[in-house]
């Protein structure tokens, strides 16, 4: 339990702190799927996998491949260390702040809480359908914008030339 | 199972690093990578208080953060190269044109 | 008296009059873009149309009544309303035939005289548009319309004065006789303004009947705001330094605007609003008119003696005359004062065409010095212009003596009507008489500087073609003949009874009585003669021995001078301080100022905008704190 949190602690810290890009990225998927154990404990197991499948596959592919396509090489210059205290104090606010109070005021829990049922793929499903189903519509054009979208981006003007 | 509070905790954490990563790194593919540690950061929470008071909006809205965040991570690397082509450089300290 | 038994007839073709010279001015304009000499033409032909319906409306005036025509209701508030209303009557018929005849004649002319200027379409459209704007004047039923007319003569002459533009000193003149105008005109919107407020009604005929049983301090106010308003349209003291300004502009338009139609408008004025002017109701303002009238023949008469500019010769004519109108009409003989506005349209307007032939022929030379001799070679125009050189000095039996004679007339017995005009009559008598007397001395003297001895210029002067000589013959015949006329067989005297109060007038009188009253007249016309041909050392010595008189005179009385000292420069001075210090330092100074202000903090605050998309994200994450702070304190 508290293993997993300290990998997720630890490899965002990686994600931050690594030069290289690439040890980066391989950071964040560590995290990733320290994330997708999370969701599983609290029993998404539909999200834990889409976490994996989606996350910790595709979009984090989809990075490495573009830190290799670019080539880029590692960060030169250093942080300024100001900017980092800065930031430091204005994380504790941050953390302070968000939490603080909720943990002193505590949460009502419902009964259904400890229900197991409550996470699986059928019980998504339903409510994606049924509940959210035009949410679920707009997503999928939204992605299918962002293909196109990105396609426009990312192509090179030679198809205009030949 | 943990009481909620560890998991907001935790998301706290990931999201504030994420924040202090965005801020102090120029690379833009890294600046990107903590986009994602943050959208983790809020989904944590989100699915920790879905089961905390036993609903299935909150994972139904960690959903569709993973959709925008997959479309964002398309368009945003589709950015990152149109950028790289431009500049010849992924900084974004070097894309502070917004500036004359 | 004269209100009840009128017929008025609704004639719904009274907007013809006017409508055919604005017509024109559009037509001329336009296609003279095209076609040049057309412009001149179209201009004629719009003209004489209009004399021709006036002509019409003339001969189917029944003898006592008017024509109306109510294009439409113009203005109507709460009780007062105004009508853009025509009416024909007696008056308006001859200040309507003055108009468009002259007018025609001076159209006519002008193709002539304009031949050779590359702008002639617009000085047509200019010329056209004056007439629309004088006919409207004249045919105004009530104050607002008059008014119309009364802006619109004053911009034409603005813009014709200023014709040619290119020349500063010429623009100069017209926005001087542009400003001096505006500050008649104030006068006449108050009158206005206090006509509305204590009568209620502005049209002519309505206010007639109304005009009975109010203070002596109401009409006096009344008449002299109407009279500043007078003052300078006709050029009389205080106003009328704008007057020999104005011609800068072309000979025709001095001809037509600054000598016969529109500087009469304050005569016409004075005589379409008698009732206002009544010698039982204000008599002080009728004293007034009297003492600036007389007072104004007798300084533009001796500033006119020394004046080398012929046309400026004719301008102080012009005021001094139009001085003679307004004793007259101050004198309460309204229609005398008609009767020289008419003989004088025609013997100026003869004149002023005369010494624009002349001008013509030595190449635009004004100066009378470079002239001399030229009656041999243009016999026309020496003819035409020495008749009515003897029209103006007031010799029987040509027309200036007709109204000259009942000038003097009237003001001899003024003194009966109004006590208090009765202690200064003598006073006024002599004057108007040495004026009379100068008129008829330096009128000659121009003529014989200019047609008699031997030329002493340098251009080879010629005889101006037929358009310009066939007007300048009739305006003779009409100076010639259109006294004893107006006098006799067509009695002007009876013709306006049906609309002013006219008095006795018209004792007739044998010719050897009428040759003796003439004697200003031939005293002014034989010294001119004598001083000018034979005896030339007389003025010459006169002007030697007497420097400092000759060059008050030359030097207008310091009028001009005057007006600098006292208000011009004042009011530039006053200008000049508001633009530097009210409207540079203070009204641009607070503008700047802020701009500045803006401009350095915009600078301070630009620094925080350092074009790093991380620092736009740090101060992202600072501002969701503050919020979160922000939130949980509350």
């Amino acid at each position: 339990m508290s293993l997993t949190f300290c990998i997720i602690f630890a490899s965002a810290c990686g994600v931050v702190l690594m030069r290289n890009p690439i040890h980066s990225a391989l950071c964040l998927i560590v995290n990733l799927v320290a994330v997708a154990g999370i969701f599983a404990q609290l029993e998404a197991h539909f999200l834990a996998m889409v976490q994996i499948i989606v996350y910790a596959g595709a979009i984090m592919v989809l990075v490495v491949f573009v830190i290799m396509l670019l080539n880029a090489k590692q960060e030169e210059g250093s942080y300024s260390t100001w900017l980092i205290g800065l930031l430091a104090v204005v994380s504790g606010f941050i953390f302070v702040d968000m939490v603080g109070p909720l943990l002193s005021e505590g949460f009502p829990q419902s009964a259904s809480a400890t229900d197991p049922t409550v996470g699986t793929v059928e019980a998504i499903g339903r409510v994606l359908y049924t509940k959210y189903l035009f949410p679920f519509e707009a997503a999928s054009i939204l992605i299918m914008v962002g293909v196109v979208g990105a396609l426009m981006l990312a192509k090179t003007d030679k198809g205009k030339q030949g | 199972m943990d009481p909620v509070s560890h998991y907001l905790i935790l998301s706290a954490l990931m999201f504030t690093i994420g924040a202090i990563g965005f801020v102090v790194r120029r690379n833009a593919i890294v600046a990107f990578m903590c986009i994602e540690l943050m959208l983790n950061a809020v989904n944590v929470s989100f699915v920790a208080l879905s089961r905390h008071v036993g609903g299935l909006d909150g994972e139904i809205a960690v959903f569709f953060v993973m959709v925008v965040a997959a479309a964002e991570a398309a368009i945003g690397l589709a950015i990152v190269i149109s950028l790289f082509r431009t500049l010849r450089s992924v900084e974004t300290s070097d894309a502070a044109g917004l500036r004359l | 008296m004269h209100g009840e038994g009128l017929t008025h007839v609704t004639h719904a073709s009274l907007g013809w009059i006017p409508f055919f010279p604005l017509l024109g001015a559009l037509l001329a304009y336009t296609i003279g873009q095209k076609a040049k000499d057309m412009a001149g033409w179209i201009a004629t032909g719009a003209s004489t149309l209009s004399f021709l319906t006036v002509v019409y409306f003339f001969f189917s005036l029944p003898a006592a009544g008017y024509f109306e025509h109510n294009l439409f209701e113009w203005i109507s508030v709460s009780g007062f309303h105004a009508d853009f209303l025509f009416r024909f009557d007696q008056l308006t018929a001859v200040m309507c035939l003055v108009v468009t005849g002259i007018g025609s004649l001076i159209h006519l002319y002008s193709v002539g005289y304009m031949a050779e200027d590359e702008s002639r379409p617009r000085f047509f459209a200019y010329l056209n548009l004056f007439l629309f704007s004088m006919l409207l004047l004249v045919l105004g039923g009530n104050m607002l319309i008059l008014f119309i007319g009364w802006e619109g003569v004053g911009l034409c002459s603005y813009l014709l004065i200023g014709f040619w533009h290119k020349n500063i000193a010429f623009a100069g003149a017209g926005r001087k006789a542009f400003v001096v105008n505006r500050i008649g005109d104030a006068g006449f919107l108050l009158a206005t303004f206090l006509v509305v407020m204590h009568f209620g009604t502005i049209d002519f005929v309505e206010l007639k009947g109304l005009i009975a049983g109010h203070s002596e301090a109401l009409m006096t106010t009344i008449a002299l705001c109407l009279f500043l308003g007078a003052t300078g349209k006709s050029a009389q003291i205080p106003l009328f330094v704008w007057l020999p300004d104005a011609m800068a502009g072309p000979t025709p338009v001095s001809a037509l605007i600054h000598a016969a139609t529109m500087v009469t408008a304050g005569v016409y004025l004075m005589a379409r609003m008698h009732y206002v002017f009544d010698p039982a109701l204000a008599p002080v303002a009728m004293l007034v008119v009297c003492t600036i009238a007389v007072l104004t023949a007798f300084v533009a008469a001796c500033v006119a003696l020394v004046q080398n500019d012929i046309k400026k010769v004719l301008a102080y004519s012009t005021v001094s005359q139009l001085g003679f109108m307004f004793m007259a009409a101050g004198a309460g003989a309204y229609w005398v004062a008609v009767f020289h506005l008419v003989t004088h349209a025609f013997f100026k307007a003869c004149l002023f065409l005369g010494s624009g032939s002349v001008i013509h022929a030595c190449h635009h030379e004004q100066d009378m010095r470079q002239m001399g001799g030229l009656g041999k070679i243009m016999p026309w125009t020496a003819a035409t212009y020495w008749i009515s050189t003897i029209a103006i000095a007031g010799i029987y039996p040509l027309a200036g003596y007709f109204s000259k004679h009942h000038i003097v007339v009237a003001l001899g017995d003024a003194g009966m009507s109004n006590p208090s005009i009765a202690a200064w009559d003598t006073f006024f008598g002599v004057v108007a008489t040495l004026a009379a007397i100068m008129t008829a001395f330096y009128v000659t003297r121009s003529a014989c500087m200019t047609f008699l001895g031997e030329y002493r210029g340098h251009a080879h002067p010629h005889e101006s073609p037929i358009t310009m000589v066939a007007p300048l013959v009739v305006l003779a015949a009409l100076a010639f003949f259109g006294g004893w006329l107006l006098e006799g067989p067509l009695s002007l005297h009876h013709y306006l009874g049906a609309v002013i109060p006219v008095g006795e007038g018209g004792h007739g009188e044998s010719i050897i009585a009428s040759l003796l009253h003439s004697w200003p007249g031939f005293l002014g016309v034989g010294l001119g003669v004598v001083f000018y041909t034979k005896l030339t050392v007389i003025p010459q010595t006169l002007s030697k021995t007497l420097p400092q008189l000759t060059q008050i005179l030359s030097d207008k009385f310091y009028f001009d001078e005057i007006y600098n000292a006292l208000v011009v420069s004042p009011l530039q001075k006053g200008a000049h301080l508001l633009w530097k210090k009210a409207d540079q330092a203070g009204i641009d100074g607070a503008v700047n100022g802020t701009a500045a202000v803006v401009d350095v903090s915009g600078e301070i605050a630009r620094t925080v905008s350092t074009g790093q998309m991380r620092h736009y994200a740090l101060f992202m994450f600072i501002g969701t704190v503050f919020l979160f702070l922000f939130y949980l304190v509350l």
